[in-house]
């Protein structure tokens, strides 16, 4: 699918994401050697978009499973639709009954009715959720599985048996084998350890803050309606204030919304006023708030 | 390469980095599949599928310095070195082997004409017959760079030089070209040598990060906590954070496994409605959930700083997983900080606690007036669900030690667990009044060291909030 770690990089950059060499490459692997891949970083970096995007260049149907605690077996692999099974058994009670009126024997009977089994437990009463669609699916697809750090760990160790094999069993149908390998992407934001045997199978990549050129390139390629030189002292001023000891520093996603904003303010650079009151895009703490405000001359000094 | 990658994966196992066997099969399929032209992509394919945690990526960054040249750079430096000439040399060279049927050993085809790589690779092996893996001190580079100079037969090497010189000559080549390329081959075969040095001072260099890792890794976590310096105070507190995170994820699992309960006969008939009255999907009562309640008393008297220092870490990170969670400091007042640790960044709170919390730190610690002001204060808020944590070396300054006090306190809770950061042959002696507190507490711990430390996480998480409820 991907000629090189270039290619790849292209691609990315053709559908609006600025992907760098690690991303790519870590891209590339998976493809190449049909492993999962971990993401990890801050909230707000760009994990889930690296999944969709990844999608869009290849031209593949996202899947998405969000994960929750409390996720269980039934709402990521598939579920069994009791009450349409039950409608079908009460609406086709007659012919049922028309089946078994001449049989000799109760075994007779049973018998037939058990040669009608594949008609009760078959696809029409399964519903697949995300990870047998998945697995399920004619084209090749991407599966993003988010947040996996929110589910149990139960849950995770689940999740491995089919990311190894790439097939689940269904014990009223069989084993469901998987026709295309998924792209498989999870995303954790680190709430809790994941175990080893997770992390040995997946590919791990680690995406942090970006350096001051790449955000600068990522807001100018988000926010085309930006000028060069507000994007700058944008860029500057979040690096700086990421600088501060916050609770949650503001991420990729926090400027590009800011950026957003100043253009709708029409801003053409930034003062103290401007930047007191659109604050509130880039940092959501209240303590944050404070302490930014704080230190806001540092912050505005020499933006250029 | 393979080899060269086992190597690098043996020594990043050194330095305490998990890596499985399936994850070492995955770095080498990655490193077939990237290839090696771009030193950036192959180190991040190596990171990729060898590094798992955030954490680790500076050891491997250190790590793959000392083990991968800038084969880059160090072509574009060799090429600097020969000058504009080289690829008309090199083309001259490959003119003479087509057409005057050149043919040369090994080991000057690899001098003349070989990639950096290459070079490196030969070099290596030399180094291997050459018994490198003896060296240790900086004064046997030369030794070394000798021996594995030796290895390579320099008289060949001269005799094929002489050789191509002559053929030149007999191509009737004027003397200032023919000098232009004697010199040019004889700088390329002193690059070779200065790599061969390079190698050995890179090998001393890897040897002597690697007996420095193992060092410090040995020492810190025996070290008596007050001895260690403010830098291994500050290595330390990854180690801590790591704890804290331990204890929330052990606490987590543990609440969700006692999720069900009973049969909620009530919520599955409701259920069942759907399905006609058969009672198709079970419904279970939901079992209270018991949050651990955790008191915690620091001292933060002079003579235990570093010890409360890593306690004052572990219960910051504490209150940051759970709700009910209330900590005190005291020397021989005590005050609640709670609040304050709440509101501070961790760095913050812990400066703040040690230095500008509401307590007199001129006084001398006095744990039994401590103890009956907090008993007098805060026995209401006590029960049975709680848990109390003392820091505390338990030397009273032959105070009345108010023995009373902590066990009064003992009749409303759960447990007492007593942390000691002075060895255990110290309890009792002189005007340290540990036995005396000891029978109230269900747990005492000497925590000297931070390895201790860890242990008594461990058994805490894996025993006391297990046990009972």
């Amino acid at each position: 699918m991907f000629q090189s770690v270039e290619d790849v990089q292209q691609h990315f950059k053709n559908a609006r994401y600025i992907a760098n060499r690690r991303i790519s490459t870590v891209v590339f692997l998976a493809e190449r050697m049909g492993r999962p891949v971990l993401v990890e970083g801050p909230a707000g970096v760009g994990k889930t978009e690296l999944a969709k995007t990844l999608a869009e260049i290849t031209n593949r149907r996202l899947i998405r499973l969000q994960c929750y605690e409390g996720l269980d077996e039934g709402k990521a692999l598939y579920e069994w639709k009791y009450a349409k099974q039950l409608l079908y058994t009460q609406l086709l009670r007659e012919r049922i009954g028309e089946l078994i009126a001449d049989a000799p024997s109760l075994t007779d009977a049973v018998a037939r009715i058990s040669g009608q089994d594949d008609a009760f437990f078959s696809h029409a009463f399964l519903a697949p959720r995300p990870l047998l669609q998945a697995i399920e699916s004619p084209d090749p697809v991407v599966l993003l599985i988010d947040e996996i750090d929110k589910a149990e760990p139960e849950f995770e160790a689940f999740l491995l048996e089919v990311l190894s094999d790439f097939q689940v069993t269904v014990p009223e149908l069989g084993t469901i084998k998987a026709k295309n390998i998924p792209l498989v992407v999870l995303t954790s934001n680190n709430a809790r350890e994941l175990s080893d045997g997770l992390k040995r199978r997946c590919l791990h990549l680690f995406i942090d803050f970006p350096p001051p050129d790449e955000e600068l390139a990522i807001i100018r390629l988000k926010v085309p309606e930006v000028s060069e030189r507000l994007a700058q002292t944008v860029v500057t001023a979040v690096q700086r204030i990421r600088g501060l000891e916050l609770r949650k520093a503001p991420s990729v996603s926090e400027s590009l919304d800011w950026a957003r904003s100043l253009v709708i303010l029409n801003a053409d650079a930034l003062d103290r006023e401007l930047v007191e009151s659109t604050l509130t895009m880039l940092v959501k703490h209240e303590k944050d708030l404070e302490r930014v405000k704080g230190a806001l001359d540092k912050v505005l000094t020499d933006l250029g | 390469m393979d080899q060269r990658i086992l190597e690098f994966i043996g020594d990043l196992r050194r330095a305490e980095l998990r890596i499985s066997p399936s994850e070492a099969l995955d770095a080498l399929a990655a490193s077939t599949e990237i290839g090696l032209e771009s030193r950036e992509t192959f180190k991040a394919a190596l990171a990729t599928t060898l590094v798992k945690e955030s954490r680790d990526y500076a050891t491997f960054d250190r790590i793959f310095d000392l083990y991968f040249l800038d084969l880059q750079a160090l072509g574009s430096g060799l090429k600097k070195a020969l000058g504009p000439e080289d690829p008309r040399i090199q083309e001259m060279l490959d003119r003479l082997a087509s057409e005057e049927g050149l043919e040369m050993d090994e080991l000057t085809e690899l001098m003349l004409r070989g990639e950096g790589s290459d070079m490196e690779m030969a070099i290596r092996e030399g180094g291997q017959t050459a018994g490198l893996e003896r060296l240790m001190y900086f004064l046997q580079t030369g030794y070394f760079s000798r021996r594995i100079y030796d290895k390579f037969d320099w008289e060949a090497i001269e005799r094929d030089l002489s050789r191509i010189m002559q053929m030149l000559e007999a191509k009737g080549m004027d003397p200032g070209m023919l000098a232009r390329i004697r010199n040019y081959l004889d700088l390329r075969l002193e690059a070779f040598r200065k790599m061969i040095r390079q190698h050995v001072e890179r090998e001393l260099e890897r040897r002597a990060y690697r007996a420095g890792e193992r060092l410090t890794r040995e020492v810190l976590t025996d070290k008596p906590l007050f001895a260690l310096s403010p830098d291994e105070v500050a290595q330390m507190k990854a180690v801590v954070a790591r704890l804290a995170r331990k204890i929330k994820d052990a606490l987590a699992m543990r609440q969700r496994q006692e999720e069900k309960g009973r049969l909620d006969s009530r919520r599955t008939i409701r259920k069942s409605l759907q399905y006609g009255g058969i009672p198709m999907e079970i419904r279970f009562r939901r079992r209270h959930r018991e949050k651990p309640k955790l008191v915690t008393l620091c001292d933060v008297s002079d003579s235990v700083r570093n010890a409360s220092r890593f306690m004052l870490q572990l219960v910051w990170s504490l209150q940051e997983c759970f709700s009910r969670v209330r900590s005190y400091v005291f020397v021989s007042e005590i005050a609640e900080v709670t609040q304050a640790f709440n509101t501070y960044t961790v760095d913050r709170a812990i400066e703040w606690a040690l230095k500008a919390s509401p307590v007199d730190y001129h006084c001398r610690s006095d744990f039994g007036y401590a103890f009956n002001r907090f008993s007098h204060t805060e026995i209401e808020s006590l029960d049975r669900k709680t848990t109390v944590l003392i820091l505390g070396d338990a030397r009273n300054n032959y105070n009345d030690p108010q023995a009373w006090a902590i066990r009064q306190i003992r009749e409303r809770v759960k447990g007492i667990i007593w942390l000691n950061p002075e060895g255990q042959w110290g309890w009792g002696i002189g005007d340290s009044v540990m036995p005396l507190y000891a029978p109230a507490c269900d747990i005492v711990k000497e925590c000297r060291t931070m390895g201790q430390l860890v242990e008594v996480v461990d058994q805490l998480v894996h025993q006391w909030w297990r046990r009972g409820r």
